[in-house]
């Protein structure tokens, strides 16, 4: 199929382009309870092509380049090929922007993912973390109510006019799950995973975390006043919290204007608390794009170190294109978890959706299980929802010692920060 | 449109015929879509595809001794019919093997009653006649009105979207064929406060084409007067107040808060609090609660996923529970009638019940009334998003704006941004008033937990209710 598109963008006349090809195969479980409720598998070979055009004689003489992309299956024939590839190209004249370099080229022989999951039949590492999943699935009052697996391996080619041609395999292992308890109150809590190995003691032992929890959900009361109130945050929420300087730090926003960050700039602002550390860590190879990734240090001390992003965004603001990260890295934690949440305080452990709004700053979500800890009591609560700005919290932050490590972050496991508006439903 | 499906089609009837030979039960559904995204701001001009959305593949769905099994593939043609079977067949058992020990839901296989159907929906004007560079040139024209409605805004951002899609839907009995275009639009118009960046949103959507283009040029000024609007709002006390939520409001309400909680997969895995209140008031006697295709817009369709014909389901008649939605599978397991609900992010993923097209009724009031009968309250406007809590119908909505009423009138103060809290039944008991016409909205995705994305719409008119906020 690669050598019917490359001979199709010859046929249209297409000098400057980018093939994005992905095969995948995948094995999902799906159950209800312990019950297996369906069973999927996948075979997908696609493609993807964007084209790049340059349109000379626009407003002020300067020179664009324009690129749409357009995706492709082998089914077509090549009358259809050619259609596709030409309506792509017409449209891109229309999509200029200024001028860009492309990526620079790479190639390299293929960098096979090695492992046990990499190597194994899916059927066979489904079924491995599918029993690791039910492991502590063993009592009656708190327990997993329904739990979606899915066990993926994947190639990836990327090949483009300027004599890129790299490809690299991948495997993984995601989904969720749904713990329950029923008494005192009939409660629930979602999960969701996603590990590059077949780490089935870690899956393990989220489950049996998740079930600690939904127990606690099971008897927490209502009572949360509203108020303000010193939060700690644990898990993902931290993640999401993060995502703040990482997205602020990239070409597209700073190039954008919505982010006002400049290399050296202090990113965390004055603040008493720890001063942000964070690294981009890359997760493959290379970018869609065909760049290759590497690590890349991003706060120090809070001080920005570096913009990242795709090509063209990186190439306007003059610095070497990193291609987009999945992962970061936090090198923050001075306090054990047990002395971080020290009362008092309130520990949000899991919302219904915590989100935070990089444009705003805002962050919020609606509390499913916290700790209420002051005067040496732990008591659970549920209902109400935290309402805050990272502009304001990011003045004084802790972090635990304590490690939290997935697929999309190595950091930290908890976070407190200081006075912060919740709305509780208590009286 | 679409000849591919013509071409595959007695190959993919081939395909059931020899499943069947196998299996007790077969079917496909066979997907070809075509989307294009024009977008434009301070970051330049995008043209692409939607990645959210669709493809062009196949998924089988066949029954075998242990239940339920489905493969997703994109490469067919009747050479590759043996191939696919024995792919299947391995597969199944490998992992029935590899999951000795486990046990299988009891799953009755479902009705395949007798259907023949060939449907399109209509557009005016299809986005590719109308041409990548007159509408790259309307999306620009939006973005400078904008921007010359005050120096302070930063940027504005305009998106145009479409996907026409055809399925059919192939069993023993089912013959099913639907094409349907659908087209999207949006204005994001943004202000800086310091290093806070306010964003004020206007989406539009139809089921049609880029004829929806002629309904943005109204409401550029007003979007880019709201978001300076913003830059002076302030953080809004936690409490309980008096709301009018405007239409996109009570639409997330309806969506997130109700909706998902009465998706009868979750009634199947004892995931929603609904299960047990069928024939209860669950909300005030002013409101009613349809989904389905009865209406034009975003996810109006012909016959869902697993090729179910669709209709007009309702919810909630008056106050009271009626029934849930239910994709096939669930139907089966609970003994239902399946509603036109089953369907999936793409021929690469599950079906699960979704949502299509869901609304509450309209009243007999007017916003303004509904306004002046406010003595001390808020009036809440542009959604940003929500989370549903089927098991405990708690409420995670957020919203951009609450303007203050007092005393029957809007004083001009704002708050924002909102998060809507609460217990759902709570809220929904205290709407007291509904105005007469619902407006929907299909400009958004929704997500079963935290993926499956699909194409949706929601609405409703403005609606009086009591709501926690925080």
């Amino acid at each position: 199929m690669i050598d019917r598109i490359q001979s199709a963008l010859a046929r249209c006349g297409i000098s400057m382009w980018r093939i994005n090809e992905t095969v995948e195969e995948t094995a999902e479980l799906f159950f209800v309870r312990k019950e297996l409720d369906t069973r999927r598998t996948k075979d997908v070979r696609k493609y993807e092509v964007t084209v790049f055009r340059d349109v000379d004689g626009q407003p002020g003489g300067e020179p664009t380049r324009g690129s749409t992309s357009v995706k492709l299956i082998s089914a077509m024939d090549d009358g259809q090929i050619d259609e596709e590839l030409r309506g792509a190209y017409y449209a891109a004249q229309f999509a200029s922007n200024p001028y860009f370099e492309l990526t620079d080229p790479t190639t390299a022989p293929m960098i096979e993912k090695t492992g046990e999951l990499a190597g194994a039949p899916l059927a066979q590492s489904a079924g491995k973390m599918a029993r690791a999943l039910f492991a502590p699935d063993q009592h009656e009052d708190a327990f997993i109510n329904s739990a979606e697996l899915f066990v993926s391996r994947s190639a990836q080619r990327i090949l483009s006019s300027e004599g890129t041609d790299v490809a690299y395999t991948d495997a993984k292992v995601s989904g969720e799950f749904v713990v329950q308890c029923k008494q005192p109150e009939d409660v629930e809590i979602h999960n969701d995973f996603e590990y590059g190995e077949l780490d089935e003691q870690a899956l393990s032992d989220k489950v049996a975390e998740a079930l600690t929890f939904v127990r606690d959900r099971a008897r927490a009361q209502r009572i949360l006043k509203s108020g303000r109130y010193d939060l700690v945050l644990s898990g993902n929420a931290v993640v999401e919290m993060l995502s703040y300087y990482v997205d602020r730090s990239s070409a597209f926003m700073v190039y954008g204007h919505y982010s006002t960050w400049q290399n050296g700039d202090d990113a965390q602002g004055e603040a008493d608390g720890e001063r942000l550390s964070l690294t981009l860590q890359a997760t493959q190879p290379y970018s869609a794009e065909g760049i290759p990734m590497a690590d890349l240090p991003l706060l120090d001390s809070g001080k920005l170190l570096a913009y990242h992003g795709p090509n063209r965004f990186c190439r306007y603001l003059g610095v070497k294109p990193t291609g987009s990260y999945e992962k970061v890295s936090c090198a923050n934690g001075t306090v054990p978890f047990e002395e971080l949440k020290k009362g008092p305080c309130l520990w949000a452990v899991t919302f219904s959706d915590f989100q935070l709004d990089v444009m705003s700053g805002h962050f919020g979500g609606e509390i499913r299980l916290a700790y209420l800890i002051e005067d040496g009591k732990v008591t659970p609560v549920t209902g109400g929802s935290v309402n805050g700005s990272i502009l304001e919290a990011q003045k004084d932050l802790t972090f635990s010692t304590q490690r939290y490590v997935t697929a999309k972050y190595d950091g930290p496991y908890a976070m407190r920060l200081k006075d912060v508006s919740i709305a509780g439903p208590g009286e | 449109m679409f000849p591919s499906i013509d071409r595959a089609k007695p190959g993919l009837q081939k395909l059931i015929r020899t499943l069947r030979e196998t299996y007790p039960y077969a079917s496909v559904l066979a997907v070809a879509d075509d989307t294009r995204n024009w977008r434009i701001s301070r970051t330049g001009i995008d043209i692409s595809t939607l990645d959210m959305l669709g493809g062009t593949g196949f998924v089988v769905r066949v029954f075998d001794g242990t239940g339920c099994a489905e493969y997703s593939f994109n490469e067919f043609s009747e050479d590759k019919i043996p191939t696919i079977c024995s792919t299947m067949a391995q597969r199944l058992a490998e992992q029935d093997a590899a999951l000795e020990g486990f046990t299988a839901l009891p799953t009755p296989i479902p009705a395949d009653e007798p259907a023949v159907l060939k449907k399109e929906t209509t557009w005016k004007v299809h986005p590719r006649e109308l041409g990548d560079e007159a509408i790259v040139n309307k999306i620009a024209a939006l973005r400078e009105k904008a921007l010359a409605v005050d120096e302070r805004i930063l940027d504005a951002r305009a998106v145009v979207s479409y996907q026409a899609y055809r399925k059919l839907f192939l069993s023993e009995h089912r013959d099913l064929d639907q094409t349907v275009m659908y087209t999207n639009a949006a204005l994001a118009v943004m202000a800086s406060r310091g290093e806070e960046i306010k964003v004020a949103f206007h989406p539009a959507s139809m089921l049609g084409g880029a004829e929806l283009l002629d309904e943005m040029d109204a409401s550029v000024e007003q979007t880019a007067l709201d978001v300076l609007a913003l830059l002076d709002s302030q953080p809004i006390p936690p409490g309980e107040y008096d709301c009018i939520c405007d239409p996109e409001t009570t639409g997330m309400i309806v969506h997130e808060a109700f909706g998902h909680g009465v998706e009868m997969d979750m009634f199947v895995k004892d995931r929603a609090l609904a299960k047990d209140s069928i024939g209860e008031y669950v909300a005030s006697p002013l409101v009613t609660m349809h989904d389905g295709s009865a209406v034009d817009e975003s996810a109006t369709m012909f016959f869902d996923d697993e090729g179910t014909l669709t209709g007009d389901t309702v919810i909630i008649d008056r106050g009271v529970l009626e029934r849930g939605m239910c994709d096939a599978l669930s139907a089966a397991r609970l003994g239902a009638v399946p509603t036109g609900n089953g369907r999936r992010e793409s021929y690469e993923r599950k079906a699960y019940t979704r949502m299509t097209n869901t609304y509450f009724q309209g009243g007999d009031s007017t916003p303004e009334e509904m306004i002046a009968s406010i003595q001390d309250g808020l009036l809440l406007e542009a959604p940003s998003s929500g989370m549903e809590d089927p098991k405990n119908w708690g409420i995670q909505c957020m919203v951009t704006t609450a303007k203050e009423i007092k005393d029957g009138k809007l004083t001009g103060k704002i708050y924002s941004p909102i998060v809507l809290t609460g217990y759902v039944p709570d809220l929904l008991k205290s709407v007291s008033m509904m105005s007469k016409t619902p407006e929907l909205s299909g400009c958004g995705m929704c997500g079963k937990g935290h993926k499956e994305w699909v194409k949706v719409s929601d609405g409703g008119p403005y609606m009086k209710a009591h709501i926690r906020l925080g």
